[in-house]
């Protein structure tokens, strides 16, 4: 275990990194006083407000009273909503989980077929028409896709909800929009993968011993192709809570994305820093996870360290 | 998914009472979500537009603009700085407890104190005491006589001392109660806030029995709702938006000139327009008509100075610059300006197409005009900070939400204060004046000289009086005012 207490060491480090350097970036533009007060405020008043807020301290005295507060585990006050700053990114953060996790089943549900068919029929008509596709999913920009998806199936057809975070049918259309850069980035990396895997001999031995090519395939080829995969599926849960920032805005999901940009907009320093620390947190924890990941699909990734 | 279904209960109950009986609610799509629902704490639009349905103010403004009474039933100066206000026994607050003296001197003290930390509180600094001096009666005193107290009034909510002394200003923020004719039901923060009516509310029946105010970002997403029908009514609509929405039977387009007014700031003490001559080409050079027609769709008025009809101490008579780019060009090349760079600040917070259009008219007439892009913090640090890094143009649109010159061209342009760049003593001494005495004639003569002036040495120009435009289903009848009020009492639903 020595290994994963390095791991879990360097992971603290990456964390803290992030939220120092947010820190003093947030800082670097300004900070929210100018924003709160009413147009025509003296200089005088601003001063003051300021002064109540605490932003006329030294930077490095609030970066100290800052990771003072972290230590005792206070993230805070919201300088613009006058609540607690755990509460307010808690609230948010099941609506961002459920938007990724529809998001991850919508790609692995049609990238990882789409990748399997494309390298299985390779050179047909059916991988030429699902690379279209796949590349369609790969450069279409969400806030038009999403949208053009809200005037389609929300407006014309009537069939789902044009906005709002009410019942599993409001899911749907932003799943699918936060789904399709992963879905494309599922079906690349499944068909090179299987591909590679197809012109190895255990294929060929296989069918030699009288095993049928589906066979072949679910038993052997795909176990071995998971490897990348699963790296990738590991990446991507960065790249879905990224792509959440625009996906929420568009169809008022009420996740942290949408909170992230709101309170960058407004200088809400600590929810903001509250979140990065989060999606730091998730992100190193889903790459450890896929490192130990290895191990349990590939025995020799295990014996090797 | 299961998952999801069962961290969201609530949120499942209200939508189905929300869809259930569209005519007993109004859903109402707005930009964002309530910062705060302590009426005394934010004052941004969405705050405002929820919170002061739940309040009753001191005074309010009628339809037409006039301030009336309302927890107040009149008052009365005794002497320049001394206000007495009588006020009605008969309101009730949520929680069945009586509307007091003692909870209007509250409000004012509360929203006065420093320790608040209220944004808001440069609004009302200039009271300085908050006195119960009878049954039914408060007595407010203000440290100059005060011209604008009863347009900042209007912005006054009154709390219930007894209910925000109990539970504290954080929870107080949490579960509001007021005198008002909405109460809050629920708050799922980023989603939206429900409503109900206040069945004993004493003014009016309100109209709808619900409210939900649903947090929609995207404008075209709000435009996509309205047009399903999933929400009733929705503001912050571009021109453009307007435009396209204008053929749709089910959908009425509702602008209304506010008293927010767009204008360009010149700098008047550093760089190529410190010279007056270049300040007054540039108001010459700027085609305002094809502002308005081509960028604005119609959707604005045009203004001859740095203030709208809609605030106190408009002066409708005082002539504009005319559009002269040949004149123009002449005055450039005469203060030897020809060719010379004036930066234009600016921030994404601010129309993008007016600051090319600007661009291409004074390169028009011989400037050379380059825009430097910040977010809107370095935006203000710069325009805020000392003349020579403020730029020497950049557009505005300003509200002080008080409907008054004092407001307006006082922070704007009276030397000393952070937005401006303009030393002129004279001009400093008719906005002094204006704001110290309370008879409105005598205020108007000196709003008038002062406006003179301004004309004269152009420190910034009007560009047009700026409209607010909603969107709304058809059956919906409400008028909206010009200082952007949403209060759901003056609406109703005709089938």
């Amino acid at each position: 275990m020595p290994e994963l207490k390095s791991r879990l060491l360097q992971a603290l480090i990456a964390i803290f990194g992030v939220l120092t350097i947010v820190f003093f970036i947030m800082r670097l533009s300004g900070d929210p006083t100018l924003l709160l007060v009413p147009d025509g405020a003296t200089a005088e008043q601003i001063a003051a407000l300021r002064h109540v807020l605490g932003f006329d301290r030294p930077l490095l005295v609030q970066y100290g009273a800052y990771l003072l507060d972290l230590a005792r585990l206070d993230l805070g006050q919201s300088l613009v909503q006058h609540a607690p700053v755990a509460g307010i990114v808690a609230e948010r953060i099941p609506y961002t989980m459920a938007l990724a996790g529809g998001a991850l089943l919508v790609a692995l549900g049609v990238g990882l077929p789409a990748g399997l068919a494309m390298a299985v029929w390779r050179g047909t008509w059916l991988e030429r028409a699902l690379a279209g596709f796949v590349l369609a999913g790969q450069s279409l920009p969400t806030f038009w896709s999403g949208l053009l998806m809200i005037l389609f199936f929300g407006v014309y057809l009537g069939w789902l909800p044009t906005s709002g975070s009410d019942d599993l049918a409001s899911l749907v259309m932003p799943s699918v929009a936060l789904g399709a850069i992963t879905m494309s980035s599922f079906a690349r990396m499944t068909r090179i993968a299987v591909l590679d895997e197809l012109s190895r001999d255990y294929v060929a031995a296989g069918r030699a011993r009288g095993l049928s090519y589906g066979a072949v395939i679910l038993r052997h080829v795909l176990r071995n192709a998971a490897i990348p995969v699963v790296t990738i599926a590991a990446l991507e849960v960065g790249n879905l809570l990224a792509g959440a920032v625009i996906v929420e805005t568009v169809f008022a999901w009420p996740g942290i994305g949408q909170l992230a940009i709101q309170s960058i907009a407004s200088r809400d320093f600590l929810v903001v820093q509250t979140i990065v620390l989060f999606v730091s947190m998730v992100y190193i924890s889903m790459n450890l996870l896929a490192d130990l990941a290895y191990g349990v699909i590939d025995p020799r990734i295990r014996r090797d360290r | 998914m299961r998952a999801l279904a069962f961290s969201f209960p609530a949120m499942l109950l209200a939508a189905g009472v929300a869809f259930a009986q569209p005519k007993d609610t109004l859903i109402v799509d707005l930009p964002g979500d309530v910062a705060t629902m302590d009426p005394h704490l934010q004052w941004d639009t969405e705050s405002y537009t929820v919170y002061r349905n739940i309040f009753d103010n001191l005074v309010t403004r009628d339809v037409s603009g006039k301030i009336v009474p309302q927890v107040a039933t009149g008052w009365r100066y005794t002497d320049n700085t001394t206000i007495v206000f009588d006020l009605r026994s008969d309101i009730l607050f949520q929680d069945g407890s009586k509307l007091t003296a003692e909870d209007v001197a509250f409000s004012v003290r509360r929203i006065i104190n420093p320790a608040l930390k209220s944004p808001q509180l440069s609004q009302f600094d200039q009271i300085i005491s908050a006195d119960v001096t009878g049954p039914a009666q408060v007595t407010l005193r203000t440290k100059t006589p005060y011209p604008a107290l009863m347009a900042q009034l209007v912005k006054l909510s009154i709390v219930p001392k007894a209910y925000v002394e109990k539970i504290g200003d954080q929870k107080f923020n949490q579960e509001p109660i007021g005198s008002g004719p909405y109460k809050l039901r629920t708050w799922q923060r980023g989603v939206q806030s429900v409503l109900d009516s206040n069945d004993s509310y004493w003014r009016v029946k309100p109209p709808f029995a619900h409210v939900t105010f649903r947090a929609v970002p995207d404008i075209p997403t709000r435009i996509a709702d309205l047009r399903t029908g999933r929400a009733d009514i929705t503001r912050g609509l571009t021109p453009d938006d307007a435009e396209a929405l204008k053929g749709d039977k089910s959908l009425q387009v509702m602008p209304v000139a506010t008293e927010r007014v767009a204008y360009m700031f010149i700098n008047a003490l550093a760089g190529p327009t410190k010279d007056k001559r270049v300040r007054q080409a540039i108001a010459m050079g700027v085609d305002r008509d094809t502002i308005i027609t081509a960028l604005q769709q119609g959707y604005a008025k045009p203004v001859n100075v740095v203030l709208t009809p809609a605030n106190f101490g408009y002066i409708a008579d005082i002539p504009g610059w005319k559009f002269d780019p040949v004149a123009a060009r002449a005055l450039v090349k005469q203060a030897g300006a020809e060719g010379a760079t004036v930066e234009l600040l600016t921030s994404p917070a601010y129309d993008r197409r007016l600051n090319e259009a600007i661009q291409q008219m004074l390169g028009e007439i011989g400037l050379k005009v380059t825009i430097t892009m910040t977010d809107q913090p370095s935006f203000l640090r710069r325009r805020q900070g000392s003349p020579e890094e403020a730029g020497a143009l950049s557009q505005g649109r300003w509200s002080c939400a008080c409907q008054d010159a004092d407001g307006v061209i006082f922070p704007l342009f009276r030397s000393g204060s952070i937005w401006s760049k303009f030393n002129n003593p004279a001009f400093d001494a008719e906005v002094d004046a204006a704001r110290t005495i309370l008879d409105a004639t005598q205020r108007l003569v000196h709003y008038r000289r002062a406006f003179e002036i301004l004309r004269e040495e152009v420190p910034g120009v009007g560009l047009f009086q700026d409209n607010a435009i909603y969107l709304a289903r058809k059956e919906l009848k409400w008028i909206p005012t010009a200082n952007e009020a949403f209060f759901v009492t003056e609406m109703t639903w005709q089938k």
